[in-house]
């Protein structure tokens, strides 16, 4: 090589890209000479600074590149290559097999978890002002760390509008008291209909871009007993949307029962909209019933805000971050002369901050105050499997074209030795790959339709399949880079051969070349190991999650709330509901065990050093509820019916007792809410949230009528029973609907999103394994194939059928056996990340990573070994009679 | 005569191919040029005007004669051809005969 500095690179490149490919050569050399000569003559910098100009000399029409060669018929060479495509498909039917199974598969995968992805990403996308739209979140200060939280006071879209300028619009909205999910009686004469309800400020359609069919948007929400029906809940309580505006209808919710009369009809959320409600109240409702909301001590509503445009949200944010202090100081008044304000009591209020509305769906996820991603995890998950397993297909069609090589080596040479350019050959080969991949496409797409309701069925989405410009545009653009990668290697390493050296007979098989397919065998199952120790990891972990002894027994128990005549008092329909044959069991509780409980760090005790923050759950039972739930106890009793004044009583979990830092507590005494409560017993740790949290410190207290009922049922007689308690439940409160639930199903709800990743996960892990058996086996039969006169003469030569199944399979099990000793540290490095999410977690074992390793060695076994157990029980004479 | 018409620098390129013989190329013939005629040239010009006169058939070519100073990069050389030959021929020979054509007085009053 020559070492002498040469010509600026740049200017070279440049005349590459402009000038003609036949005069190339000897302008270039004619240059560089004079470069050479220039550099003895000025000096290198002086020399390069002239080659630069006579670079740019050669600008001239003669060397600038022709658009199209006049000898080539682009017509002709194109039905040219589309023959010999088709040629050589048909010779070489099982590749074409694998490659086109491969590839389809790989590609129906890809159009699934794209429309799933697309799916998630346009999820609250929708809304006008959507890009000024945030919500304000609240960090709540507790003891390990912040909490964050939606709810905020219930002032304080009211207090934003009027004090910060930046502020465009702010609205309030509140969830039912009873908890987000439940849902309320709306009746107009007999009809009665079970809906999900919001309450929300007066610009709540200004803020938000719903659909209003009825009502002007700024008026609809101004009178306080207003009601707004979706479109549905309209059909089917007047059977008509015609003239039902200012109709009066009934609505049964706890303290806000009442007569309200319908001013709009809207449409119902879109089902990319994380907001979901079947009716709207008015805010103002709301806060006038709840009193306790007007304190700035107290949170509750969720608030949305529109900034004005240009609005820094960093400076933003810390303007607002102790707002709620600023608020609730400048609130306090003196309930007797001369009291101060207590500035320890703002310790305990949290800060605000603004999360982009549309973010809010996929970054649902908080650690210490900071979003930590959460949905979008899985989204990025399944992201990366769609291109692994497409990768994995490109790869099979990349092993198998150049395995074959040595078969399209005489039509390269051919090709080459009448003049056919190494650009038109690699045009060739590109084509017929990204034939290949639109041919799989069809196939895909094929496949698609069918699989699309059992994929919706498992992802709980809706998403159809329809042929817009943006999906048509990703479904192309995606075929296409298939078609180019898993062409560009076989078409750069096929138009390389030597026209003399391929048309004498021999095929070099360069080191290099044998490396990067045995490299690519290796990734291929690098990738599936990594696949399967997952997969493995995420269904312990969910199995366990499901089987795990949350410290009470939550099987068969269904719940229904608290309405109707049942509002009036519980104690005789839950006496005459344990009449039930069936029933085991009948309590009332307030919460849901879930997650959804009541906070307050308002306990005092005996030794409280006065700058101690523990933060505990508030759980209301009623006597009956933690014995019929087994909910075990590690000291002292639970409540019972045998005992008078149990509300004075109270019971704390052993998280919060060794977080007080109690001695012998039973019968000890504390204060709560400034009264004074005997502690009656300790119960065992239970998870009252999802297993993503530690068992924190929580009290229970006795409330014989709470919101809530729940029966246990006799195991085996769900059915039957339940439909005898509906009878009884509508004979007792005439005619309303019984809507219960299964208190288990809640619970798999906490993990809905986890239980769906370990099912596709699972699906799509088997297909990735799949698709590299497919290019694995088609290697196998290649390799036997060539072979097969090797193995004739070895036969001959009195070598065993044995000794050739382990000669052939020898290669394949190195590489396999290369992927595990790469894949183990990767997946356990993956694994355990996900697995730090968990508060409550799996160990990983040994043979997580082991067995995953003997099944991918034991899967390509089988695979390679059909292929050679059939060569190798070869009659010799067969394979070697000609020749 | 139309056919062989060739501009002066084009005539100046076909002389300078026909004085290095078997060694001209774009370098060589923009040296030759440049000391012949003691102007500058640059080696496009050079290249543009022998791509065009091999064009109209002046000249013929073949490649050959890598050297290590050109990175391996083969020479162009050229050759004129019959037909040049006879254009550099015509184009003297109008010359000439215009030369011949003028009075000697012409010149005498020009110093």
């Amino acid at each position: 090589m020559d070492k002498r500095p040469g010509p600026p690179k740049m200017a070279d490149l440049l005349l590459r890209w402009f000038c003609r490919s036949d005069l190339l050569q000897e302008i270039q050399g004619d240059l560089l000479e004079l470069f050479q000569r220039q550099v003895r003559e000025y000096g290198l910098s002086g020399a390069r600074w002239r080659y630069f100009i006579n670079v740019l000399s050669f600008i001239r029409p003669f060397v600038l590149k022709k658009k199209r060669n006049s000898y080539q018929k682009p017509n002709i060479m194109f039905r040219h290559n589309l023959l010999l495509t088709y040629r050589s498909f048909k010779r070489h039917k099982s590749s074409f097999l694998i490659n086109l199974i491969g590839l389809s598969t790989g590609l129906a995968c890809t159009l699934l978890i794209y429309l799933w992805v697309s799916d998630e990403l346009n999820v609250d996308k929708f809304h006008e002002k959507g890009p000024r739209l945030y919500q304000v979140m609240q960090n709540l200060p507790l003891a390990d760390g912040a909490h964050t939280t939606e709810a905020t006071p219930g002032l304080l879209a009211k207090s934003l509008i009027e004090e910060m300028p930046e502020i465009d619009d702010a609205v309030p909205a509140a969830y039912p008291m009873a908890g987000r999910g439940t849902r309320g009686l709306l009746s107009f004469k007999n009809t009665h209909i079970k809906a999900n309800e919001l309450y929300v400020g007066n610009n709540y359609f200004n803020v938000f871009s719903f659909t209003l069919l009825q009502g002007d948007k700024d008026q609809v929400l101004s009178d306080k007993y207003a009601v707004l029906l979706s479109e549905e809940m309209a059909l089917k309580l007047f059977k008509t949307t015609q003239n039902v505006i200012g109709k009066t209808v009934t609505w049964d919710r706890e303290r806000l029962k009442g007569q309200y009369h319908v001013s709009g009809i809207f449409r119902k959320p879109p089902a990319g909209s994380s907001a979901q409600f079947d009716v709207l109240f008015t805010y103002e409702l709301y806060f006038d019933e709840y009193r306790r909301l007007h304190d700035w001590g107290n949170s509750g509503p969720c608030t949305y805000v529109v900034l004005k445009e240009g609005t820094n949200v960093g400076e933003f944010n810390e303007k607002i971050r102790g707002f709620r202090k600023l608020k609730l100081k400048a609130s306090w008044a003196p309930s007797n002369p001369g009291e101060v304000f207590d500035n320890s009591r703002l310790d305990r209020i949290g800060t605000l901050f603004l999360q982009r509305y549309s973010d809010k769906y996929l970054y649902n996820r908080y650690e210490n105050g900071v979003p930590t991603g959460g949905r979008i995890l899985y989204v990025r998950l399944f992201s990366a499997i769609a291109l692994i397993i497409l990768v994995i297909a490109c790869i099979n069609f990349m092993n198998l074209s150049t395995a074959k090589a040595s078969k399209r080596v005489k039509e390269v040479g051919l090709k080459k030795a009448i003049g056919v350019d190494r650009k038109t050959l690699i045009i060739q080969f590109l084509g017929e790959s990204v034939l290949m991949a639109f041919l799989s496409l069809v196939l895909a797409i094929a496949l698609v339709l069918p699989l699309l309701p059992q994929f919706n069925e498992i992802t709980g989405k809706q998403l159809t399949f329809g042929f817009d410009t943006r999906l048509i545009s990703v479904i192309v653009g995606a075929t296409l880079i298939t078609g180019l990668l898993s062409g560009s290697y076989p078409a750069l390493y096929l138009s390389g051969f030597k026209p003399a050296t391929v048309l004498k007979g021999k095929i070099h098989m360069s080191l290099s070349e044998l490396w990067a397919r045995k490299g690519l065998v290796v990734f291929q199952f690098t990738l599936s190991v990594i696949l399967i120790v997952s997969v493995v990891v995420v269904y312990k972990q969910i199995g366990f999650v499901h089987t795990k002894n949350l410290g009470y027994n939550r099987d068969n128990i269904i719940y229904f709330a608290k309405e109707g005549k049942l509002t009036e008092g519980l104690a005789t329909f839950l006496t005459e509901v344990k009449k039930i044959p069936g029933v085991i069991g009948a309590a009332s509780f307030g919460h849901n065990l879930t997650g959804e409980y009541g906070g307050t760090g308002a306990v005092e005790w005996e030794g409280k050093s006065p700058d101690e923050k523990i933060q505990f759950g508030n759980l209301e039972v009623d006597h009956d509820l933690m014995g019929m739930m087994g909910f075990e106890m590690a000291e002292g009793r639970m409540f019972s019916k045998d005992f008078n004044d149990e509300s004075s009583k109270i019971i704390f979990n052993q998280a919060a007792i060794k977080a007080m830092g109690l001695k012998d507590p039973v019968g000890k005494s504390i204060r709560l809410w400034g009264r004074e409560k005997q502690i009656i017993g300790v119960v065992k740790d239970f998870n009252f949230e999802s297993l993503y949290e530690e068992v924190k410190p929580c009290f229970m207290q006795c409330y014989p009528d709470m919101h809530k009922v729940l029966v246990k049922i006799e195991a085996g007689m769900e059915k039957e029973t339940v439909a005898r308690i509906q009878a009884f439940y509508q004979e007792y409160n005439l005619g309303l609907p019984f809507d219960y639930k299964f208190l288990d199903d809640d619970y798999q709800a906490l993990y809905a999103a986890e239980a769906r990743v370990a099912l596709l996960s699972r699906y799509f892990a088997g297909i990735a394994v799949l698709l590299s058996c497919l290019g694995l086996f088609g290697l196998a039969a290649f390799t036997a194939e060539r072979r097969l006169k090797e193995i004739g003469i070895r036969k001959i030569l009195g070598s065993s059928v044995p000794g050739i199944i382990f000669l052939l399979s020898g290669d394949f099990t190195k590489m396999v056996i290369t992927a595990i000793f790469i894949a183990v540290p990767l997946s356990y490095f993956i694994t355990t990340r996900w697995l730090a999410g968990f508060a409550f977690r799996i160990d990983l074992e040994w043979w997580f990573f082991a067995g995953a390793g003997l099944l991918a060695l034991i899967i390509a076994w089988f695979t390679v070994g059909l292929q050679t157990v059939k060569a190798a029980q070869i009659n010799p004479s067969e394979c070697l009679k000609d020749q | 005569m139309k056919g062989t018409n060739i501009g002066e620098f084009q005539e100046i390129v076909l002389l300078a191919v026909g004085i290095l013989y078997d060694n001209a190329y774009g370098l060589t013939i923009k040296d030759e040029i440049e000391k012949q005629t003691e102007r500058k040239v640059t080696l496009s010009t050079i290249h543009a005007a022998l791509n065009r006169l091999e064009d109209k058939g002046f000249l013929t070519s073949r490649l050959g004669g890598a050297t290590r100073d050109r990175g391996g990069r083969p020479k162009r050389l050229f050759q004129v051809t019959a037909y040049g030959k006879k254009a550099l021929e015509d184009s003297r020979a109008i010359r000439n005969s215009m030369w011949s054509l003028v009075p000697k007085i012409a010149w005498d009053n020009i110093s």
